[in-house]
């Protein structure tokens, strides 16, 4: 590109006044056509542009690097991120395990009191049970003493019963003879002596019977200190 | 120095980066940037009924955010759908060597690892550039 004599003169008037030249790759295709104020101008704004693309590259790279940096960074945050939701949801997961658990427990716990309630009135029954069944035991025993006593006196009072019939009746029937044998008139020293002997023999009889009686029936009975 | 070039990456920054660079190497004097390979597609499919205008030399990133496609299979689409006229590679952060493979099945001439010194690259790929010019040169990763 050539440019015309004027435009170039306005051009370095510019840059002299103001400091403002022409800037780009366009500067690039100028051809100063032999002009040397022009060409200085040329070379004057390639330099100045060349130092501006210099500075603006080497902040663009910061940037970019600070950029990547951060891109870093961030990637880094959200993994952290991600990992402390996994985190916090492995808690919360383990938290509604242990709440589940604890209902659980608090369910056997519950379970249990209730088991340990009944267990106890089951025992109180039980002990009740026990004292009733002690007592219908020493009521059953004392109605088979009683049954057994009664089945003794019974005996008792049958034997003696018999007994006294024997004794009453011996007596008599020799009473009988002996008073006979006297009204008769006839030798009563045999049957005397005889009525005599028979006569003691049956009293000694009858009071051993009757101390048998009452030694039965003493030795039957328990003792007041027993009980 | 390349008539024109066509950048194609999602990062805003790194046009600026990119332009200052060329500008400071002499790479350029016209440079075009695009933040979305479904934009550049749609030119280079303007570019195939009408070739003015069209860049020299393409430059793409290989993961464009906001985009249908990547920058590989853009330049499948530029190399077999609209015709393979254009110098062509990826510029990107990754070194993968199997990305590498891909690209260059795609027609990819050369790869650029992007990072904060790209000028000693974008120097030694201006040396190259007559090579990838006129189909000489292999396919190159510029470390």
């Amino acid at each position: 590109m050539i440019l015309e004599k004027n435009t170039k003169k306005q051009l370095i008037e510019l840059f002299k006044s103001k400091n403002i030249g022409l800037e780009g790759n366009i500067v690039k295709l100028i051809d100063s056509d032999g002009d040397e104020d022009f060409a200085a101008y040329l070379k004057q704004c390639i330099e100045k542009d060349t130092s501006t693309r210099r500075k603006r590259l080497e902040m663009t790279k910061q940037v970019q690097s600070q950029n990547a940096e951060l891109t870093k960074l961030n990637q880094e945050n959200q993994k952290m991120m991600e990992e402390l939701q996994g985190t916090l949801k492995n808690v919360e997961e383990s938290k509604a395990t242990f709440e589940a658990q604890n209902i659980e427990l608090n369910a056997w716990k519950d379970e249990n009191l209730r088991l340990t309630e009944e267990l106890k009135v089951e025992m109180v029954k039980a002990e009740q049970a026990k004292i009733a069944a002690e007592n219908a035991k020493t009521e059953a025993e004392n109605n088979l003493d009683i049954v057994q006593k009664k089945t003794q006196f019974e005996l008792i009072n049958n034997i003696v019963k018999v007994a006294l019939y024997v004794i009453i009746g011996v007596g008599t029937i020799t009473t009988g003879i002996y008073v006979y044998s006297i009204a008769m008139k006839v030798d009563t020293d045999i049957i005397g002596s005889t009525w005599s002997n028979m006569f003691g023999i049956l009293l000694t009889n009858s009071f051993s019977i009757v101390g048998t009686i009452l030694g039965v029936k003493y030795g039957a009975t328990p003792n007041k200190e027993e009980k | 120095m390349i008539d024109s070039i066509l950048l194609v990456d999602d990062e805003n920054l790194f046009h600026l980066v990119f332009e200052d660079s060329c500008s400071l190497l002499d790479i350029t004097l016209s440079l075009r940037s695009l933040n979305s390979s479904d934009e550049a597609a749609k030119l280079f499919a303007e570019w195939q009924k009408d070739p003015s205008g069209r860049p020299e030399c393409v430059f793409v990133d290989l993961n464009i955010i906001g985009s249908s496609f990547d920058g590989i299979e853009l330049i499948r689409k530029i190399n077999f759908e609209y015709g393979n006229h254009v110098v062509i590679g990826i510029i990107s952060s990754s070194n993968e060597p199997g990305e590498q493979a891909k690209a260059v099945q795609a027609g990819a001439q050369f790869w650029i690892i992007k990072s904060d010194e790209i000028e000693p690259r974008l120097e030694e790929f201006k040396k190259d550039y007559d090579g990838y010019k006129n189909r000489t040169s292999p396919f190159k990763v510029y470390k």
